[in-house]
């Protein structure tokens, strides 16, 4: 077990004037599981490669347990990783692939042995020992996969988007044995995807990253209730929060025609220009006159709930600038049908608000 | 549907003619012992003699010059497969070297591997020859040997290769797994790369053994020649019937081989084109 630090470690692509990884601080404790998200090409996967070793480091420092690794071999900094495609021997069984490493590190025959039984054990995988991976399923490689990680008994895992060749089902139930199998060894892990809601059930923590840049660390509940800025508010959350345009006013801020009353101080002051964010629940139906005006396009009915899909009226729009379509998260029974005309008021306290330039978080 | 048809036809015609094109020397090859000189000159091309004819010419060019072409046989055997050993240990490992580490010159030696490569391998001969000399070993097997284990084509299949059909996480995978570099190859790459080694080994042995002009110049002994360079003994003297049989007996090592790689070579040819 370890702790990982990453203190401005950049990486620069050859022919690239863009860093992949831009000047990343990030600390990892002990025993964390901290995900690392972001839309593709944000640097996430090249991030765990260059903790690995299997990605050159133009700058800073990559620490495991306060010692830096930069500039050692990746067989030397004890680290295991699951590859997004599994990267399974193909010409060995599923035994010889869990115990490869162990056989690099010259244990006695017995203690593999027993090593590679209690993984197996553990994975469900015992009775597919001597299967070749193509003889595997989808989800026995992902677990395969898994278990050559945990033989090595290492101190970080790396786990790059593992779940993305699995089916919806299995994804969900695979999701949740990795969170349990991280939580009963206990060791620091490292986790990429790119899809939001993987990272927020299974990260203790969760390192949102842009263009190469971290824009903000944090415990899923913090993330979501307090983004940094407006990209992490418009990429975490599912569906994801309505971004729309306003100007501060007197009595609130003005969103089209419409005034939304403050409950806390004004973001800004009078007559400047804001973006707000509203997540799918903030927003409720309003009575005619009371709220902004928008038009259904599609209903997205869940059951426990429903997601209305809609578009700002023109009156409430004219003039400005501003993203148009609208999502609520609403309950199934008071959902309206498409082609309505809605109303829409927002919840107290709910609004967040970025700068329309910066798209920073303004307290309030 | 009908222009459908149509392509389909002119494919098949121009396949059947590429086929005809090639087979037709070794029908020839095939059906000329068979026949005595004057049926050879007077009947047609595909006219079949008699097997007793196919077996006394058989039997004239084993015996031939006191068994000599079963000596060339062996001194070919040895040549080539020591050739061509030597030449996939050199060139597998490094096309591997090439493909999957970066190092100082490494763009150069590529480069000089594909001039070596379309290089006409006559014009390096007088060098060979020279150097050859110089160390004393004209005129022994290694004089043959040595040259052919030199093989830039099968350091570029093997280079293009692992390139290519090998995905590189699998190797970094095993990097991590606290494999060396030699681990990761002997363990993780080459097992993978048998398709590689078949197809390197079997250009190799093809071009060893239908290789003339390098023997020539290497050995002046006869019991040192190799099967091609025995043959042209045969031009003076000996009846076509029989020299084409002596020339049937040179090619089939080389058919039988392609018989039975024919499977492994064809899986080495589209090992690149599919991924997992």
């Amino acid at each position: 077990m370890a702790t990982v630090t990453f203190t401005d470690a950049t990486r620069l692509y050859p022919k690239s004037d863009r860093a992949a990884v831009d000047h990343l601080n990030l600390e990892v404790e002990d025993g964390e599981l901290l995900v690392l998200v972001g839309p593709s090409g944000c640097g996430k996967t090249t991030t765990l490669r260059m903790l690995a070793g299997l990605e050159y480091v133009n700058g800073g420092a990559i620490l495991i347990d306060g010692k830096d690794v930069v500039g050692l071999p990746p067989r030397d900094r004890d680290i295991a990783m699951v590859f997004q495609n599994y990267a399974l021997y193909p010409h060995m069984t599923v035994a010889q692939n869990m115990s490869f490493s162990l056989r690099m590190a010259k244990l006695p025959k017995a203690q593999i042995a027993e090593r590679v039984r209690a993984a197996a054990k553990l994975l469900e995988l015992e009775q597919y020992l001597d299967r070749k991976p193509r003889q595997l399923s989808g989800g026995q490689r992902q677990r395969v996969a898994m278990g050559r990680a945990i033989v090595r008994e290492p101190r970080v895992f790396l786990m790059d988007e593992p779940l993305s060749n699995l089916d919806a089902q299995l994804r969900v139930a695979t999701r949740a044995e990795i969170a349990a199998l991280q939580r009963t060894l206990g060791v620091t892990t490292l986790y990429v995807t790119h899809d939001q809601v993987e990272a927020m059930t299974l990260g203790h923590r969760v390192a949102v990253m842009k263009d190469g840049v971290l824009q903000q660390c944090d415990t899923p509940r913090t993330l979501y209730e307090r983004p940094r800025n407006a990209f992490v508010a418009g990429f975490i959350g599912s569906p994801p929060m309505n971004l729309v345009q306003g100007t501060v006013d007197a009595d609130g801020v003005r969103i089209g025609a419409t005034v939304i009353p403050l409950a806390g101080r004004p973001p800004k002051p009078v007559g400047e220009t804001v973006t707000v964010g509203l997540r799918p629940e903030s927003l409720v139906l309003a009575s005619a006159g009371n709220g902004i005006p928008a038009t259904v396009s599609i209903v997205e009915e869940l059951g426990a709930e429903a997601f209305v899909y809609a578009h700002l009226a023109d009156s409430a729009t004219s003039g400005l600038n501003v993203q148009r379509g609208i999502i609520v998260r609403l309950a199934p029974h008071v959902a309206p049908r498409s082609g309505e005309l809605i109303h829409l008021g927002v919840k107290d306290r709910s609004m967040l608000f970025f700068d329309a330039d910066t798209g920073l978080a303004i307290e309030t | 549907m009908l222009r459908h048809y149509a392509i389909r036809l002119l494919v098949l015609l121009t396949l059947v003619a590429f086929a005809a094109f090639f087979l037709v020397p070794i029908i020839w090859l095939v059906l000329a012992p068979t026949k005595t000189s004057e049926q050879l000159v007077n009947e047609s091309p595909f006219a079949f003699g008699s097997v007793g004819n196919f077996a006394h010419a058989f039997r004239t060019m084993i015996t031939w010059q006191g068994g000599s072409l079963r000596i060339w046989l062996e001194n070919s055997a040895i040549y080539c497969l020591s050739g061509t050993a030597l030449a996939v240990l050199a060139a597998v490992p490094a096309g591997y070297g090439l493909a999957q580490t970066r190092f100082i010159g490494r763009g150069t030696l590529l480069w000089i591997t594909l001039v070596a490569m379309i290089m006409p391998a006559n014009a390096l001969i007088l060098p060979l020859f020279l150097e050859l000399n110089a160390v004393r070993l004209i005129d022994t097997a290694w004089s043959i040997i040595v040259p052919f284990a030199f093989f830039p084509f099968g350091v570029y299949l093997a280079y293009i290769y692992f390139s290519a059909a090998i995905p590189g996480d699998l190797l970094a995978a095993a990097r991590l797994d606290g494999a060396g570099e030699w681990h990761v190859f002997r363990h993780v790459a080459l097992p993978l790369s048998l398709p590689i080694v078949a197809f390197v080994g079997f250009f190799a042995f093809v071009a060893d053994w239908n290789n003339f002009y390098l023997p020539f110049v290497m050995t002046y002994d006869r019991s040192q020649y190799p099967i091609q360079v025995g043959l042209q003994l045969a031009i003076v003297g000996v009846p076509a019937p029989d020299r084409a049989m002596a020339t049937l007996i040179a090619i089939t090592p080389v058919v039988i081989l392609f018989v039975l790689a024919q499977r492994t070579l064809v899986g080495g040819l589209l090992a690149g084109a599919f991924s997992g």
